[in-house]
């Protein structure tokens, strides 16, 4: 009896790992339906987020400590601002709710806010503080309420300051200029789809969690007498390595074609961009996975170890490259180091072939990363694994 | 008749540590040998030599004149093997284990399917074809686990503590299968600890002790040489005795038994079987109660007919 064909093998190893997959039936329905449902929440909550900004107005709470007329007159134009939901509180009342964060900020006229209006350009001196109490969670919304107050109370020292001139009033102290925002969404302008971003960050997270999971299966495998019979019978490691990457790349791109087709017929993610583009985003993106897998195998030691470190390292490149939320949220530092990681690469090409309409050229760099990272990934495992293999036979491991 | 399968002059280190030391063992076709020795004698590393799953740092070993070194593929398909754990998947039927260890062998299409059916039957287990393996009782998967050894009809199956995990009715379902397996023309070479088995279920037992071979023969004459040996017997207590009654026991027993007991297990060792057998029934007569006991074969029947003939004389034996 010779060797069977390489191929034979690895179809027939591959086989056998997608048949453990689908034995237990709703272990293997979860891996699907997590990330769908993830994806669908995260897509809710940062849809409804950007669709309403236009609209949103900042809870704040008033404190008027000083009772003169322009400190009442700059309280009445916060309270009546079309950007705030301003409410009028005591100190005492604003600090326990501000700690509340029910609102997260709470803007305090003190007493002497009322020397405000005797300021003049250039004129230096004295200038009487305003206290903006925050949660420490909405530096943001601070910033935010400042910059209101800030032209509010510059609008009320122009009403005083110019107020006689001809013709005065109503909407004559607005800013000399008008805003318009527009959303750029790539070259093709393409109509920005929160859910698009969800269902690209929560597949490639879920990817990576089901090769953790591929490669503790191995781990696993490789402790029990399977094992034993397997490596007693005519097969090479290769065969053996190359039938797991190829049943764990095969479910990883399923787990991209379900989670992708259902975020299309539910939300309307598409490809706005390359389709070719995507697709070897995707193979790439699963290959990544399959990697991932066997380096968890030959680098994680005992499986609880394993788990932990991988659950560990996977939520770590998810948030950082930008799986969760956009990357632009990130500390500067942080989007650097982020280009070491193959998530970064990886969200940044699916975003840009699905929502931000690349064509096929500007979708290479990115395929070209995820494909290296996977490469370097499967480069250390497999040495590993082969190093582990010889010690074995050579007698590693008593018998 | 020429060896199937040949050691010869086998070596494997583990570090500083020499555990197999220069064994040399042919086991030929129709028959079983078993290696025997207690744990950590060299057994499971030597089937695992043998297996082509360990290189020894230096010996021979071949598979009908295929060395593994010369031929790994051809080497591991002349070899089917039985490892210790159940090496079988549990989430998969024993039919789907089957055909994927035969894929691995490079059988397919309707010859594998025909080969599966066909092992089935041939260890009894064709009626759970279509069930888990995890579904299965200990026996059942050890059946299923020999078949996947057999379903490419190799001419050397070896099995590691093949009885371990099997309770007794398991045991002789095992080595009924085994007697069947060799009169079909396989070499059989098992390894084992209990000294009943190799005596009852081998043709010819190497033992093993500290990696090398002490003595390889027929049960028969191996054992019949150990008749001058002290009588020893092993039993499982039903509950722990009080020190002061064990020590009274052994005062009573004299100084040439031997009783240790420790925890819930007692050794009972004597000069000769009949001796054995006055000093078991001493033991019992003190109200010491025993769930289970055994002895080394040929020993046990010897102190159970010596128990019957002091039972039937009415005289204490």
């Amino acid at each position: 009896m010779t060797r069977p064909p390489l191929s034979h093998l690895v179809l027939a190893l591959a086989g056998k790992d997608w048949q453990l997959f689908w034995a237990d039936r709703r272990a293997a329905v979860l891996c699907f339906v997590v990330p769908v449902v993830l994806a669908s929440a995260f897509g809710l909550i940062f849809g409804r987020s950007t669709e309403d900004r236009a609209a949103t107005r900042l809870p704040v709470a008033v404190v008027v400590e000083d009772d003169g007329p322009f400190t009442r007159r700059v309280a009445d134009a916060v309270l009546a601002s079309d950007r705030l939901e301003a409410v009028e509180l005591t100190r005492a009342e604003a600090e326990t709710r501000v700690a509340d964060r029910r609102p997260g900020v709470a803007v305090v006229l003190p007493r002497g806010f009322e020397r405000v209006k005797d300021w003049t350009p250039g004129g230096g001196g004295d200038r009487p503080p305003v206290e903006i109490l925050h949660h420490p969670t909405t530096v943001a919304e601070r910033q935010w309420a400042e910059g209101v107050l800030t032209e509010t109370v510059m609008r009320g020292l122009a009403r005083e300051k110019l107020g006689g001139l001809a013709g005065a009033g109503g909407d004559a102290f607005a800013p000399p200029f008008r805003t318009e925002a527009a959303p750029v969404t790539g070259p093709g302008r393409a109509h920005f789809n929160a859910y698009t971003h969800s269902f690209c960050g929560m597949t490639l997270q879920y990817l990576l969690f089901w090769g953790m999971e591929s490669g503790l299966l191995f781990l696993r495998e490789r402790q029990r007498g399977t094992w034993v019979r397997m490596r007693a019978a005519p097969v090479p490691l290769g065969a053996v390595l190359l039938g797991k990457m190829l049943a764990t790349a095969g479910i990883a791109l399923l787990m991209v074609l379900v989670t992708f087709g259902f975020g299309r017929v539910a939300f309307g993610v598409t490809v706005t961009g390359s389709w070719p583009g995507f697709v070897l985003l995707a193979l790439a993106a699963s290959g990544l996975a399959a990697a991932t897998g066997l380096l968890v195998a030959a680098v994680g030691g005992t499986e609880a170890r394993a788990r932990s470190v991988s659950i560990l390292v996977i939520l770590g490149v998810s948030m950082v490259g930008g799986l969760w939320l956009p990357a632009f949220l990130l500390p500067g530092w942080v989007r650097d180091l982020a280009l070491s990681l193959p998530t970064t690469w990886a969200m940044r090409g699916l975003d840009g072939v699905t929502w931000q309409g690349w064509g096929f050229a500007a979708a290479l760099p990115s395929v070209a990363a995820v494909a290296g990272f996977a490469a370097v990934f499967l480069a250390v495992a497999v040495a590993r694994l082969v190093a582990a293999d010889r010690r074995g036979r050579r007698g590693g491991c008593p018998g | 008749m020429p060896a199937a399968l040949s050691l010869q002059d086998v070596r494997v280190r583990f570090g500083d540590r020499l555990a197999v030391d220069g064994v040399s063992l042919d086991v030929r076709r129709g028959e079983i040998v078993g290696l025997l020795g207690p744990n950590g004698s060299g057994k499971s590393t030597t089937l695992a030599v043998a297996a082509g799953v360990l290189d020894p740092a230096e010996g021979v070993v071949a598979v009908e004149g295929v060395r593994r070194a010369a031929d790994p593929a051809g080497f591991a398909a002349r070899v089917g093997l039985v490892p210790q754990d159940c090496a079988l998947y549990d989430e998969l039927t024993a039919a789907d284990n089957l055909m994927f260890f035969g894929k691995l062998y490079g059988l397919a299409g309707r010859d594998l399917r025909r080969r599966v059916v066909r092992t089935l039957s041939r260890v009894g287990m064709a009626g759970r074809a279509g069930h888990r393996v995890g579904t299965l009782s200990g026996g059942m998967k050890q059946r299923v686990n020999l078949a996947a050894a057999l379903l490419h009809d190799p001419p050397v199956l070896l099995l590691d503590e093949p009885t371990a995990a099997l309770d007794p009715a398991g045991r002789d379902a095992l080595f009924a299968d085994l007697a069947r397996v060799r009169d079909d023309g396989h070499a059989v070479l098992l390894s084992t600890h209990r000294l009943d088995e190799a005596e009852q279920g081998c043709d010819r037992v190497a033992v093993l002790d500290r990696g090398k071979l002490a003595a390889l023969g027929e049960p028969g004459a191996l054992f019949r040489s150990r008749a001058s040996d002290r009588a020893v017997l092993y039993g499982h207590l039903r509950a722990r005795p009080p020190r002061f009654l064990v020590r009274a026991i052994r005062h009573q027993l004299g100084p040439r038994v031997e009783l240790d007991v420790t925890g819930r297990r007692l050794r009972l060792a004597a000069e000769s079987s009949e001796a054995l057998g006055r000093a078991l029934a001493r033991v019992l007569t003190e109200g010491v109660e025993m769930d289970t006991f055994h002895t080394p074969p040929g020993t046990l029947e010897r102190v159970l007919r010596h128990r019957e003939a002091g039972a039937r004389s009415g005289v204490a034996p």
